[in-house]
Formats: structure tokens, sequence, C-alpha cells
């Protein structure tokens, strides 16, 4: 279940009432601060999220500078924009080009570039994307609307280690007189995990 | 856990992408509250991340395809929480059940702007290293055929396959050691870029391939 569908006259379901009691025997354990809790949910909700990483994009192209910087280190180009912290200490920015197109997954878990992108969506996290991006990545960009060339090369990053994958992705034609902030609304979440291009 | 069913490159069978727009980072408050106390306990449980992954890895093949992500969440803190003798399972049931249970404070929690420090400071595994790097960037190595007991970071799928130096990481966290608390023992990584038909045989797309980072511990030269 994708969405939150869930009707508050329900009775509780068994991992609702374990979590309440996991909760409340790390709470008065002295494990957890409730406040600390809601404050770490809070960030991931409303503060770090994927228009972190479309800020990054639309300013890498703009700027050739920062650009060349988010290639070279991106962990210190994207902290540049004061975008770093837990699972974005080494990041990676990978360039989508006319020859390379770029995809991210972690096959292990669920390893993703959390101070850019946020928390990961539900599909990332499947079975199904963990299973097969590495070895039908064609297959799986088609059910997502994205056809690449038999004659371009699809390159799959598989997060194994703590190395975190940005994708840079290219820059729609037609878009010369955007400003940065209107090219940051054409980056979607899937463009920067190559699942997706950017809106045109 | 090595030769697990979280191991997933390359099986078959899970079926096609399903995927949703404006989807919401949390589906339920039991999923919010189980990332928010995660993150909130692994301090004071004084695990890592890698034993974290690895205690995750180690929930049986069946639990593990059956439930959400979430729930491998939680059957995982809820695992630490009894292993580590915070609360049994019999009080955690009563507790569940609405039984109002006695429990002693231990320690005290991290507080609300300490755990703003902590996700806004991260904790790099990139460890200095003084050993020489045994391959460089354009060599080929083969990932070797390993199967160890315990957490690795070595995908199957790439075990016994030559591909190509691409980048050498430095000195990182060494996974297989650090989530049995044996120490970091850092070893340099390197991202290797592996051809898909290497990987998957002739079928595959020339032009694609799949870069994995790995540990030199996971390498040998490819001659």
């Amino acid at each position: 279940m994708p969405h939150d569908s869930h009707d508050h006259t329900d009775p509780p379901s068994d991992l609702t009432l374990r979590v309440k009691a996991l909760e409340t025997a790390l709470t008065r354990k002295g494990y957890v601060d409730p406040a600390a809790v809601d404050a770490v949910v809070d960030t991931f909700e409303t503060k770090v999220g994927p228009r972190n990483g479309a800020a990054v994009v639309a300013k890498a192209w703009t700027d050739p500078d920062f650009k060349q910087r988010l290639l070279d280190d991106a962990s210190a180009a994207c902290a540049e924009l004061g975008f770093s912290g837990q699972q974005g200490e080494q990041l990676k920015a990978v360039e989508n080009t006319d020859d390379v197109h770029n995809i991210v997954v972690c096959t292990l878990c669920s390893c993703y570039p959390w101070p850019v992108l946020g928390l990961p969506p539900s599909w990332y996290k499947s079975h199904a994307y963990r299973s097969r991006a590495v070895i039908e990545p064609r297959a799986v960009l088609e059910e997502f609307g994205v056809s690449i060339p038999e004659d371009k090369e699809v390159r799959v990053w598989d997060s194994t280690a703590e190395l975190r994958y940005l994708v840079l992705p290219e820059r729609p034609d037609g878009t010369d007189d955007l400003s940065e902030d209107a090219l940051a609304e054409l980056v979607t979440r899937d463009s920067m995990i190559g699942t997706g291009v950017a809106k045109k | 856990m090595t030769n697990s069913v979280h191991d997933m490159g390359g099986m078959h069978g899970f079926g096609a992408l399903t995927h949703y727009d404006n989807e919401p980072v949390f589906e339920s408050d039991w999923q919010r509250k189980t990332f928010g106390l995660m993150m909130a306990s692994l301090g004071p449980f004084q695990v890592n991340l890698d034993n974290v992954r690895s205690r995750m890895e180690s929930i049986s093949p069946t639990t593990y395809l059956s439930v959400g992500y979430y729930d491998k969440w939680f059957l995982t803190l809820e695992d630490l929480a009894i292993e580590k003798g915070l609360v049994s399972r019999e009080d955690l049931a009563a507790l569940a059940a609405g039984k109002d249970i006695s429990l002693t404070r231990d320690v005290d929690p991290i507080p609300a702007d300490g755990m703003l420090a902590f996700l806004a400071t991260g904790a790099t595994a990139a460890r200095p290293i003084d050993t020489p790097a045994r391959f460089a960037v354009g060599d080929q190595v083969r990932a070797k055929t390993l199967n160890p007991s315990g957490h690795t970071r070595l995908p199957r799928y790439a075990r016994g396959k030559v591909g190509t130096v691409i980048a050498d990481l430095g000195g990182q966290i060494y996974p297989d050691s650090n989530a049995t608390f044996s120490g970091e023992g850092p070893e340099r990584a390197f991202t290797v870029k592996f051809k898909a038909t290497e990987l998957w045989g002739s079928e595959a797309n020339a032009k694609d391939t799949v870069c994995i980072d790995l540990w030199d511990p996971y390498l040998e030269p490819a001659t």
C-alpha cells in the first residue's frame, strides 16, 4: 500500500501496537527522547528531499565552475548549497551525456543520498527494482517510460559501499532563457536516480 | 549473513515496477515512528550501520521477502532491544496489550538538538590508509569467489567476474569486520566497472556496464 489510506476508525494493526510498545520501552529506558524522534521525522518529511538535489542540478546547468566542482567532489559542492550530513558524507555525481545514461540502485539494501534526495521512494526499495536494475536496466527504464537507444551505454551504479550517487541529468533543449529556479522545477527525483529524465 | 535473499542483484521473479506519483515520505505513523526510533537509538545501542545492515540481512528469508521495508527496520530494532536486555519479548507483548510495565531508566537519550546535529554532521566511513593501492585506475581485477558466513558487501552477481578499476576511493571502514565489532579495519575501496556481458552473458547489451564499489580484500588481479 503505497498511499496512506489508513482510516482512523480502524482498530490499530498488530504492527501499530508493537511499534507503540517498543517506543514506550525505548523511551522509559532512556534510549530515545520522543522530541528527538519527532525532530528526525520532521527533518525528512519537511526539510530534506529531492528539491535539494534539484537545486544542485539547476546550479550545475547554469554555472560551469560549479558543475566542475560537483563532478570533482560532489560532497563539497553540495555542502556549498547547505546539503550535507547522514548518508551524504561521500557523494559522487555522475553525468548523463550523449553517450551514457546513468542509473543508481542498491541491490544489497536501499542506500540512497539522503541530504540531496531525502528518503527513497517505495519503488527504489522494492525487491523488483533491487533485483532487476543491474540485470535488465533497459527493461526497468522502459517501465519508467525512458527509452535508451541500443547504441548508447546504460551505466548502472550499485551502491555497495558508502559512496552515494546523484545522477546529473541532461539539461533539456530550449531552456536557455530559464532562470536557475525555473530550471530546478524541471528536475524530477527520478531524473536524479536515472529512472527519469528532466521535464521539458 | 552473506548468501541470503537481501543480495538481490540479478534475481528474477519480483515482477514489474510500481511507480506512484506524490508518494508520502512515510505511509503510516508506525513507519514514521520506526524510522525515528531507529535513528535516535543507534547511539545509545552502540551499534554501527554495518551491524544494523547485518542484523537486517539475518531476518529469515521467508520473512524478509514477505514484509515491507520499514517492517524490516522494526523487526531489527525490536530484536536489538530484546538482545541488549532492555526489555523482554513478554514485556513488549504486555505493553502492546495495553498493560503497564515498570521499566527503569538506564541511560540519558540524545536530545532533539543533538539528533539534528547528528543528522547534519553525518559520520564518514572514509579513513586514512597508509598501505599503497594494490590496483590503479585502468587495471583489470577479478572479484573473488568468496562465501563468508558473516556480513559482506560483495554481491553474489559480481563474484568471479572481471572488471576494470575506474576509481580509487581511498581507505574506507571495512564492513565485514565492522559489522561484528571486530574493528573498523579500514581497507582501500575501488569502483570497478563490469561489462554487462561479463556479468550476465552474451544476451546483455554489449554497451552496458555495472559499476560496483568493492574493497581491496574482495579483489584479485585478473591475469
